[in-house]
């Protein structure tokens, strides 16, 4: 049916297809090296940070928590509400122009040591090494056919898998609901059915991901690896083969001279393939699979290291360096992103800094224009909403200013909010007639707070009176 | 300069599972965002309570939004794959 067909493949097509027909499954072997440590260590920090920060507490509520159902963001000090939609926005914003500059720089190493999929990738097969044995006994038992041993092992692995991802997914609640209450709803069978869901959808996603989908996520589902090439260029950092160094590539002696077999430094023990989590073979050139997990390096320095060459046949690099020109790390594209960024974060740190957390809304009673009083004062009612959107309880202090001689009612001098709470406050503002310049006036209601000096924000409402006689 | 995965000439060409991932994943994550910003500034129990249904929680609301949103662009997503079928079948010179 298609436009292809009737012609022969080429190898390319020939190899893709098969890729998309069945999964090999890969087996990654263990690697140590530098670049594995950092890897290990990047994920050990990560881990820590997405399982243990939610059960910080900070001024006697979770430190970080994005709490969706109260529709407020704690982070540290910082309380953000709806109202703060822009600064989130600008944040994420921020997050992404952040990822083009570090890209442009340093190619995939978000990929190969922080993105979520490789972290949790990394920690099941370390699992599943721990369970199933060494990449060699990972295939055989693979190749056995179902037994008693298999199963039980087969089951092991799932088992922690799976208590593992069930864990995850709570985790994951917990930083958009309190956690505390989320641990006591589990261990008293108390959980409500949404967060049961949402609990069991990012387990079994976790699962899915990191267990079955590993590298076909990166390959298949991420916009990411798709899109990066476009932030590439030849001075970007990757991992490549030194070709001319390695060709021809091929077995030796340790003993034996390369140069007079006419042979590169390239012994294609083919390591650096049975290491690589996407099951690439690196000497093939650049390929848009490669996650830039450096753990080819790493295991190549190894054998580098055995047969007495020099390190770095597989080495980060720049495809400039390796035509043997020079790296420029400052360019046009980099001073723009920087430039961008500079100013995203100025504009961030500015708003955050003279934010005002607290806001005042004044309604109109909206049943009448005004009153006259027994006295012959002109009166408008009013409810005032005060959202005090700081993290500690407020007084605070009214006072109207714009129109002679009006005069404030209120039940008491004061308005307590709680912290992060809105509270509606009714006043009634009387006035003398002849004090009115129009039947529409602006009045400025200014509210401040006695417990915390500066906090304090003014609002314009409209008070309403009779047509003044002229 | 990096190596492109073979382009198919036509979609059909790929495996169910791939078109699968294909209407399915980029429909969850329009979704999301969607759910984000729909959500920053309605809130659901205003809207539960407009559609008349007081006892809907946030979670809940943000629940069946992002569901919502889900299957919608999913479908979306579903008739542009269906679409791209040819109506001729090409001619095999
Ligand atoms: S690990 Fe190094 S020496 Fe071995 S095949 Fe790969 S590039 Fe060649
Ligand atoms: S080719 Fe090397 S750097 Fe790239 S994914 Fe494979 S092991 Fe990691």
């Amino acid at each position: 049916m298609s436009a292809t067909a009737g012609k022969t493949p080429t190898p390319d097509q020939q190899v893709e297809a098969e890729l998309y027909k069945k999964r090999q499954k890969i087996y990654p072997r263990e690697v140590h090296g530098i670049f594995a440590k950092m890897r290990n260590l990047a994920m050990v920090a990560l881990l820590g940070i997405f399982y243990g920060l939610p059960w910080l507490n900070w001024d006697g509520h979770q430190a970080i928590l994005f709490d969706l159902p109260a529709r407020k963001f704690h982070i540290f000090g910082l309380t953000l509400w709806p109202q703060d939609f822009i600064y989130l926005s600008l944040l994420l914003i921020i997050a992404a122009l952040s990822l083009f500059l570090f890209t442009a720089l340093a190619g995939r190493l978000w990929c190969g040591y922080a993105c979520p999929q490789t972290v949790w990738t990394e920690i099941f097969l370390w699992i599943e090494r721990k369970v199933e044995g060494s990449r060699q006994q990972q295939m055989k038992l693979d190749k056995q056919p179902m037994s008693a041993r298999k199963f039980r092992i087969k089951a092991t692995k799932h088992l922690i898998w799976l208590l593992f991802s069930l864990w995850t997914g709570f985790t994951f609640v917990g930083w958009f609901t309190p956690i505390h209450e989320l641990w006591h709803e589990l261990i008293t069978f108390s959980l409500g059915p949404w967060e049961t869901f949402w609990i069991l959808f990012y387990g079994f996603a976790t699962y899915g991901n990191a267990g079955w989908m590993r590298e076909q996520v990166c390959i298949y589902m991420c916009p990411y690896a798709r899109f990066q090439s476009a932030m590439f260029d030849h001075d970007t950092l990757l991992v490549a083969y030194d070709e001319k160094r390695g060709e021809p590539r091929g077995p030796r002696k340790k003993s034996a001279d390369p140069r007079e077999l006419g042979l590169g430094d390239c012994i294609d023990c083919t390591m650096c393939v049975q290491v690589c989590p996407t099951g690439i073979d690196i000497r093939d050139g650049l390929q848009y699979q490669c996650i830039g997990c450096a753990a080819c390096i790493d295991i190549c320095d190894e054998v580098m290291d055995k047969m007495g060459y020099p390190k770095g046949l597989v080495r980060y690099t720049t495809e400039r360096a390796l035509k043997g020109e020079h790296t420029h790390v400052v360019r046009p594209r980099i001073i723009v992103y920087s430039a961008i960024l500079l100013f995203l974060f100025s504009a961030l740190v500015y708003a955050v800094a003279t934010r005002v957390p607290l806001e005042l809304d004044i309604l109109r009673d909206r049943n009448t224009l005004y009153n006259e009083t027994d006295e012959g004062l002109i009166e408008n009612v009013y409810t005032l909403k005060v959202v005090n959107m700081t993290d500690k309880p407020q007084t605070f202090k009214l006072s109207i200013s714009g129109l002679k001689d009006a005069e404030l009612i209120a039940q008491s001098d004061e308005i307590k909010a709680p912290s992060g709470e809105v509270v509606s406050v009714p006043i009634r503002i009387r006035i003398d007639p002849e004090n009115l310049p129009s039947s529409g006036n602006d009045i400025e209601l200014h509210l401040e707070s006695l417990t915390q000096p500066g906090l304090e924000t003014t609002e314009t409402g409209r008070f309403l009176g009779p047509m003044p006689e002229l | 300069m990096q190596k492109n995965p073979t382009i198919y000439k036509d979609q059909q060409e790929l495996p169910t599972i791939q078109r699968v991932i294909s209407v399915l994943w980029p429909s969850f994550l329009v979704a999301s965002i969607s759910t984000f910003l729909f959500f920053a500034v309605f809130d659901p129990i205003d809207l539960g309570r407009l559609a008349g249904y007081p006892e809907l929680t946030r979670i809940g609301g943000y629940t069946i939004g992002f569901f919502f949103f889900w299957v919608m662009t999913a479908f979306s997503c579903g008739l542009t794959c269906y679409f791209r079928k040819p109506v001729h079948p090409p001619t095999i010179k």
